[in-house]
C-alpha cells in the first residue's frame, strides 16, 4: 500500500469546492480453500489492493475507485468523484454528523500466525475434518468445504485531519453436509468466523460441530417426528436467537434503511418516522436487551474504527422490550440529528462504506437452560435452523428447525423434524419470558448493499423461551 | 487491444515455461458506472476501474488460481503460484483445462455504454414516468448501473479470444404508500435497447394497483408470476443445473438426467446470447458459448459443465466454465402461445405476483423452501386484479412449482434485479397451479 498516493489524492481532493473527502485505501492477501467431498477442487492466493475516494461536494456524494497505484490515476478518480457528486444535483444536501478528526492505529494481534502456517497444513486440517466426518457412523453423501484468511491493511485518512492505519487478520470457514439414511436426505450447513490467526481452528472444534450435526441429521430422518400445530411454547437455542437478533432486531434498526437508502433492494423497516413504531416504542418484553458490539475481540465482526474513522462502540438497539438505538453512520446521524455510532462498515477498497452491523445479539439473564426448558409442559426446543427469511420491513420472519425436541412436563423427548415458526416481530420478542445466562455466537455473512457486500457478522445471544407461539 | 493480449498469452507462455502443465490467463479491463438513488433523489454516484488478470494453473492434477492487480510483481506471482500448486494436493477429478482452437464471433458490445459517462439523466426520466404512471406523488429508489469489459484470454491448451462485453440496467422500485411499491427492471446490452422508462412505467403501474393492501390469506393457489419474480425462480433452477451443484448435492436435478422434471410446455436453455447483459463468446476455459437446452419440453437433457465435470459425466463442456465451478450464464424460458391477457383469463381465484426475496431451503436435495413475495401482491378473480395483498409467503417445493407449470405468456422480458433474480433470464408470464401460500401467525 503505497500511504504517499493516498496522502497525494486527498490534497488533490481538497484543492477542488469540496464539503467532504475521504480517501480509503485497502490491501488485502486472500486466500481461498474450496474442497468437495474431501477432495481439493482448487486452492487460490491472490493479493487484492486498491483504494477509493469518496467526495461530497454540492450537497452530492461521489465515489470512485481504482486498483492501480500511480498519482495519474490517483487524479481522476478524485475528478471523478468530484464531478459524479456534483452530477447528483439533489435538493437536500447530504452532510455528515460532525467528528473530530482522528490520529489513530489499530492491529488485531494473532496467537498462531497465518502466514507461519503452510498450505500443505491448511489443507491438510480440512481433509482430515472431511476424513473424520466420513467415518462418524453415518453416512455422509456429499460434503462442501470452504475456507477463507484474508489479512487485511487498511488506510484511512479524510480532510477532516484524521489518519487511521490497521491491520486484521481474519478466518473463515463455511462446510454444508448431506447425510443419506433410509432413503431420506437431510441437509445441514456451519460457519465459522474469528478475527485473529490460525489458533481458530482450535477454537472452531469444526470436527466436532460437524459430527454432531450429521448424527443430528441422522436421528431426524429416524426419529424425528412432526410437531402437532398449535400454541405453544418455545425455547429458541442461541444459534436461532441470535439469527432472529439479526433479522428483525438488527436489520430494522439500520438507520438507512429507516430512511430509505435501501429501499429499491434490501427494502425499508417496520420503524418509521410517523409510523406505530420509533425509538422508545415497545417492541419485546422486559427481559429482551439486544445489541450490537464490534469490540469483541477476536469477534467476526470485530473492528477499533469504522470506515468512517468513528471509534467502535456498543450499541443498545432494543433495550429492556424497547427500541432504543439505531445503527448510523455520518450520513444517517446527520438526518435524525444525532451523532454516528460507527456502524459504518465496507468490504473493500470498491465499495462505498454502508450502515451494517457487527456483532449482534440477546443480553444475557440469569437463568440456566434447565431451569427453561423445566417450566414448559409442551413445547419445541429449537436448538438450530434451516430455512430462514424475513420480508423487507423486517417484520414477518420464518425460522425452520434443523435441531429440535419436544419438550413434555419439562423434559426434552423425541426429535422434532422441521418445526417451523412463522411470526412477527412484534410477537416474537413480546413472547419471550426467560432468558438464560450463557450467550453463545455464530458466524455468519451479512447480505446489503448493490453491488452485493457480505460482511463478517457474528449473530447470537443465550438460549430464550417463548410463550404460547403458534408452532406448525 | 493486441498488446494486452500479448501480454496475456506471455503470462501464460512463462508459467508454462517454469513447469505448469496447464495455464489460463483472463485479462479484463473493467469499467464500471453506477447511480443510487432513493426518495426519488441521487443518494451517491459511483465509478469503479478494475484491471485485473485471472490466472489458473494445473500442476500434477493440482488446481491453483490468483488475481493479479500488481503487474510490477508478476514474475515473482506467479512463481510462488507455482510453488503453491507443488505443495498442493492433487485434484483425481481434474479433466484438464479446454483444448482445441475456437474461432469466436466478433463482439457485438456497444461502446456507447463505455463512453456514458453521465447517466444520472435517465434515473430521472424513469422516476418522472414513475410518478406519471401512478398518477400521484410517488418515492422510488433504486440503481443504474453500466459495464464495459475488455477481456483477453489465453490458454496453454490452445484457446486464445477478446471479447468486449457490454450491460446496462436500470432497477426502480416506486411506493405509492408506505406499503404499497411496484419495482421495473430495464436489462440490455446496447444502449439503444434500453428503455429505462418502461421500468419506471411499470414501477409506477404496479404502485397504483398496490394501494391500500389487506394482509393475504394461507391456502393453495393458482398463481401467474410476472417476468421479474419468475426470474428468480430461473435462477433457482439454472443454478441448480450446475454439475458441481448436482455433485454437492445442492440441487434437485441429482439422478434426473433424462427424467420429466416439468410438464411439456416448459424448455429452458441457458444462452449468453448478444443481448444479455452476460454476453460473452468465450467462457472462463476459452470455450465457445452456446445456447443449451437444459429442461427440454421437460425432460432435462443436461448438467451445465466445464471440462472437469464434463469429464466426470462422461460428456462435453457445455460453455460454462468459471473460474473453478460451471456457472449459467443467462436463462431462457422458451415462451408459450398465450398472450399474457389469455394468461390472466385462466384463473378463477388466484393470485398475480410481481416481486420476491429472500428465497431459501430446508434442503436443496429435496427442493423445499420459502420465499417473501414483496411489492405488488395481487389477488385475482375471474382473470381480474380484485384486491392488493401483503404480507404472504410462498413455502413450498421448487421442484413441484416445476412440475405444476400450466402456462407460459408469448411475451417474454429480459430481467435481472439484485441477487434475487440472478443470473439474469429471458423470462415470461408463467402460470403455475397449486402453490402453497402461508403468513405469520
Amino acid at each position: 500500500m503505497e500511504e504517499d498516493i493516498v496522502d497525494f489524492a486527498l490534497e488533490h481532493a481538497k484543492s477542488k469546492g469540496i464539503e467532504y473527502a475521504e480517501i480509503r485505501a485497502q490491501s488485502q492477501l486472500q486466500e481461498r480453500l474450496m474442497l468437495r467431498n474431501g477432495i481439493l477442487e482448487a486452492y487460490m492466493s491472490a493479493v487484492d489492493s486498491g483504494f477509493c475516494v469518496r467526495i461530497i461536494a454540492d450537497g452530492g456524494i461521489g465515489f470512485a475507485s481504482t486498483n492501480k497505484w500511480t498519482k495519474e490515476e490517483a487524479m481522476e478518480i478524485v475528478d471523478l468523484a468530484f464531478k459524479y457528486a456534483k452530477a447528483a444535483r439533489r435538493k437536500d444536501k447530504i452532510i455528515f454528523a460532525e467528528e473530530k478528526g482522528v490520529k489513530a492505529k489499530w492491529v488485531v494481534d494473532q496467537k498462531e500466525k497465518i502466514e507461519d502456517v503452510s498450505p500443505e497444513d491448511k489443507i491438510a486440517k480440512f481433509v482430515e475434518i472431511d476424513k473424520s466426518l466420513s467415518s462418524c457412523g453415518v453416512n455422509v453423501a456429499a460434503t462442501m468445504y470452504s475456507c477463507s484468511i484474508d489479512l487485511t491493511s487498511k488506510y484511512f485518512v479524510n480532510s477532516e485531519g484524521s489518519r487511521i492505519s490497521s491491520f486484521k487478520p481474519e478466518m473463515g470457514a463455511f462446510i454444508f453436509v448431506t447425510v443419506a439414511e433410509h432413503g431420506k436426505t437431510e441437509q445441514a450447513y456451519e460457519q465459522f468466523g474469528y478475527s485473529g490467526g490460525w489458533e481458530a481452528l482450535d477454537k472452531w472444534n469444526i470436527t466436532g460441530k460437524m459430527i454432531h450435526d450429521a448424527k443430528v441429521l441422522k436421528d431426524v430422518i429416524a426419529k424425528g417426528k412432526a410437531i402437532k400445530h398449535g400454541n405453544m411454547d418455545l425455547i429458541c437455542g442461541p444459534e436461532v436467537t441470535g439469527i432472529a437478533a439479526h433479522e428483525s432486531c438488527g436489520h430494522p434498526m439500520e438507520a438507512d434503511r429507516i430512511l430509505g437508502r435501501e429501499m429499491s433492494q434490501a427494502g425499508r423497516s417496520f420503524i418509521y418516522k410517523g409510523g406505530p413504531y420509533w425509538i422508545g416504542t415497545r417492541i419485546g418484553s422486559d427481559v429482551v436487551t439486544v445489541v450490537d458490539d464490534p469490540t469483541i475481540e477476536n469477534s467476526y465482526g470485530y473492528y477499533a474504527y469504522d470506515d468512517e474513522g468513528v471509534k467502535a462502540k456498543r450499541r443498545y438497539l432494543y433495550k429492556k422490550g424497547g427500541i432504543n438505538e439505531f445503527l448510523h453512520n455520518r450520513e444517517t446521524a446527520a438526518r435524525l440529528g444525532t451523532k454516528s455510532n460507527a456502524s459504518s462498515r465496507s468490504v473493500n477498497y470498491d465499495r462505498e462504506a454502508i450502515v451494517r452491523m457487527a456483532n449482534t445479539f440477546v443480553l444475557p439473564g440469569d437463568m440456566t437452560e434447565e431451569e427453561l426448558i423445566e417450566d414448559v409442559k409442551y413445547g419445541v426446543y429449537m436448538k438450530s435452523f434451516t430455512e430462514w427469511n424475513i420480508d423487507d420491513k423486517r417484520f414477518n420472519q420464518r425460522y425452520v428447525g434443523r435441531e429440535a425436541y419436544l419438550i413434555e412436563n419439562g423434559e426434552l423427548k423425541h426429535p422434532v423434524a422441521r418445526p417451523i415458526i412463522e411470526t412477527t416481530t412484534l410477537k416474537f420478542w413480546t413472547a419471550v419470558d426467560a432468558v438464560s445466562k450463557k450467550v453463545e455466537f455464530d458466524a455468519a455473512t451479512c447480505g446489503k448493499g448493490d453491488p452485493s457486500q457480505g460482511i463478517p457478522v457474528y449473530t447470537g445471544g443465550p438460549s430464550i423461551r417463548l410463550r404460547g407461539v403458534y408452532v406448525i | 487491444m493486441n498488446d494486452i493480449l500479448n501480454k496475456t498469452e506471455e503470462i501464460v507462455e512463462n508459467t508454462k515455461a517454469l513447469g505448469a502443465d496447464e495455464v489460463i490467463a483472463k485479462t479484463t479491463f473493467g469499467k464500471y458506472r453506477q447511480v443510487r438513488f432513493s426518495g426519488n433523489q441521487v443518494d451517491i454516484n459511483v465509478a469503479w476501474n478494475d484491471y485485473v488478470t485471472d490466472l489458473a494453473l494445473a500442476w500434477r492434477k493440482r488446481v491453483v488460481a490468483t488475481q493479479i492487480r500488481n503487474f510490477q510483481n508478476l514474475a515473482m506471482n506467479i512463481k510462488k503460484l507455482l510453488e503453491l500448486a507443488k505443495v498442493s494436493k492433487e485434484n483425481p477429478m481434474f479433466g484438464g483445462f479446454a483444448k482445441g482452437n475456437f474461432h469466436y464471433p466478433k463482439s457485438k458490445a456497444d461502446e456507447k455504454i463505455r463512453d456514458l459517462e453521465n447517466p444520472t439523466d435517465y434515473v430521472f426520466e424513469a422516476i418522472d414516468a414513475a410518478e406519471r404512471e401512478a398518477g400521484y406523488q410517488i418515492e422510488s429508489g433504486g440503481i443504474l448501473f453500466t459495464k464495459f469489459e475488455d477481456v483477453y484470454l489465453a490458454s496453454s491448451e490452445g484457446p486464445v479470444g477478446v471479447d468486449s462485453r457490454s450491460a446496462i440496467e436500470f432497477s426502480i422500485r416506486a411506493f405509492s404508500e408506505r406499503e404499497a411499491s411496484g419495482h421495473g427492471v430495464q436489462c440490455s446490452s446496447t444502449l439503444k435497447n434500453f428503455k429505462p422508462v418502461r421500468a419506471g412505467m411499470k414501477a409506477g403501474e404496479i404502485a397504483r394497483l398496490a394501494k391500500n393492501p389487506k394482509a393475504g390469506d394461507e391456502g393453495l393457489y393458482d398463481i401467474i408470476f410476472d417476468p421479474l419474480i419468475f426470474g428468480s425462480l430461473l435462477a433457482v433452477w439454472a443454478s441448480m443445473a450446475s454439475a458441481f451443484n448436482v455433485m454437492v448435492q445442492l440441487s434437485v436435478f441429482v439422478n434426473k438426467l433424462d427424467k420429466k422434471v416439468a410438464p411439456e410446455i416448459v424448455t429452458l436453455k441457458d444462452n449468453p446470447a448478444t443481448y444479455s447483459l452476460t454476453n460473452r463468446v468465450f467462457d472462463d476455459e476459452g470455450v465457445s458459448t452456446r445456447e443449451n437446452i437444459f429442461i427440454d419440453h421437460g425432460v432435462l437433457k443436461t448438467y451445465l459443465h466445464n471440462t472437469s465435470t464434463a469429464k466426470m459425466f462422461k460428456t462435453e463442456t457445455t460453455g460454462n466454465a468459471g473460474l473453478i465451478v460451471p456457472t449459467p450464464w443467462n436463462i431462457e424460458m422458451n415462451p408459450g402461445e398465450i398472450s399474457k391477457e389469455e394468461l390472466f383469463k385462466e384463473i378463477k381465484r388466484g393470485l398475480y405476483l410481481t416481486n420476491t426475496w429472500y428465497t431459501r431451503f430446508q434442503n436443496y436435495a429435496k427442493g423445499d423452501f420459502s420465499t417473501i413475495p414483496r411489492d405488488g401482491i395481487f389477488l385475482v378473480e375471474k382473470g381480474e386484479i380484485k384486491q392488493s395483498l401483503k404480507d404472504i409467503r410462498i413455502s413450498d417445493n421448487v421442484l413441484s412449482l416445476l412440475n405444476n407449470i400450466a402456462g407460459i405468456s408469448k411475451e417474454r422480458q429480459h430481467v435481472h434485479w439484485w441477487g434475487e433474480a440472478d443470473p439474469p433470464s429471458l423470462s415470461p408470464y408463467v402460470l403455475i397451479k397449486n402453490v402453497h401460500i402461508t403468513k405469520s401467525k
